[in-house]
């Protein structure tokens, strides 16, 4: 059954980003806390590669072990009706050392 | 490796090519250790212990500089399997100079907690605050890995998980222990204030921190306390899904069990009555059929 809110939904689109760890001490703790808070405000599912490490970006346990280090290139996806919308969030995430600076 | 920087505009800012008022030696190598005693005049063990992540919060009163160490979250990396564990950091207030000794890189001076500094106190005395705002978002993060952990043992039956929890509950310890050695340190500040010629200004900022780690100190109890009351109760739900799993398979089990007993009874070489009979095969289907349909009768009747 299609309920009303899914019937007003965009179609589900996928989109890709590639950001670069600017935090010198890579994704640690904190800024895997301000991915999955960030991932977590959108109905897209968005997923972190570096290298052949895959991470469901809303799921800290998995960003957790990507281990990826500062100065490395990452890959951000994302599938669903506001998929852009994440991954805009999520660039300027990374762009803004997750915050840190303010 | 050492970072120069100065104080420039109510902010820290490095330097290039000459030495700034504020000295950050990360993981000091041998020369640089040498430098940092035989010239600054740091006592070595005061040093060793600045370096050393064992070691708790303190507050010495040396001829020329006030050394504080601090315990900080240290961080965390892939490898660490979810413990989170703490560092120590050297602060060394000098009247013209300031070094901070680190094992390991972490960007200090950043956010708006370093900004209308003022005096090298301000920056020492901000170093210890971030620490505990370091302490408190740490905190945070180990909340919501607790949270995915707590999700991920309600449908599994794999030690791992179970073993993280056990991870955490141990890093709780060792923030808990942590937070609480830097609460002397804090006291300490204040209690010798005036020795060490603390601002009013100043003073308010240490109350402020007290204030601060107090409440990071209480969450992490808390926490800590959530955790261990929860871990009896998710080895119990682990341990019910492995007898649901079990379960499950012993029904498999006897409905593959029983029909092939039915069969194996008409397999047997001697003479049965029927078995010259067009339907003897299907009869004997029928019948291990049946057996299944019994089984579950009488899995029902007993409400296994």
């Amino acid at each position: 059954m299609v309920t009303s809110e899914e019937k007003n939904d965009p179609p589900a689109t996928t989109g890709a980003r590639t950001v670069v760890v600017t935090h010198r001490t890579g994704l640690h703790a904190r800024p895997c806390l301000a991915i999955v808070n960030t991932a977590r405000k959108f109905r897209s599912k968005a997923q972190i590669q570096s290298g052949a490490k895959k991470a469901n970006a809303g799921e800290i346990l998995e960003i957790l072990c990507l281990g990826a280090e500062g100065g490395t290139e990452v890959t951000l996806t994302a599938t669903g009706p506001d998929a852009n919308e994440a991954l805009d969030a999520l660039v300027r995430l990374f762009e803004t050392n997750f915050g840190f600076d303010d | 490796m050492i970072q120069h920087m100065e104080l420039a505009g109510g902010k820290v800012v490095p330097v290039e090519g000459r030495e700034g008022d504020i000295q950050v030696y990360l993981d000091p190598t041998d020369v640089e250790r040498r430098h940092l005693v035989d010239t600054l005049k740091i006592d070595e063990h005061t040093l060793s212990s600045a370096l050393d992540p064992d070691e708790l919060a303190r507050l010495e009163f040396e001829p020329d500089h006030l050394a504080m160490i601090l315990k900080r979250p240290r961080n965390y990396s892939s490898e660490d399997q979810f413990v989170f564990k703490v560092a120590s950091a050297g602060i060394f207030l000098y009247s013209d100079r300031l070094v901070i000794v680190l094992t390991e890189d972490v960007p200090l001076f950043q956010g708006k907690l370093f900004t209308k500094l003022t005096t090298l106190k301000d920056v020492a005395l901000r170093i210890v605050y971030m620490s505990i705002a370091h302490f408190v978002e740490h905190l945070k993060v180990i909340n919501a890995v607790s949270d995915s952990l707590e999700q991920q043992i309600n449908t599994s039956m794999q030690n791992k998980y179970l073993l993280n929890l056990f991870s955490l509950e141990k890093s709780l310890v060792y923030y808990l222990n942590g937070i609480n050695s830097n609460a002397k340190l804090i006291e300490r500040l204040k209690l010798n204030a005036a020795k060490i010629g603390f601002s009013p200004e100043n003073i308010e900022f240490i109350d402020d921190a007290i204030i601060e780690n107090q409440q990071c100190y209480e969450q992490a109890e808390i926490y800590s306390n959530i955790l261990a009351s929860m871990m009896d109760a998710r080895v119990s739900i682990v341990s019910n899904n492995l007898n649901w799993l079990m379960k499950t398979l012993t029904i498999i089990t006897i409905c593959i069990m029983t029909p092939t007993l039915v069969v194996s009874i008409f397999s047997m070489n001697v003479p049965f009555p029927g078995t010259d009979h067009p339907a003897a095969f299907w009869f004997i289907l029928a019948l291990a059929l049946s057996s299944i349909g019994l089984v579950r009768l009488v899995w029902r009747w007993k409400r296994w």
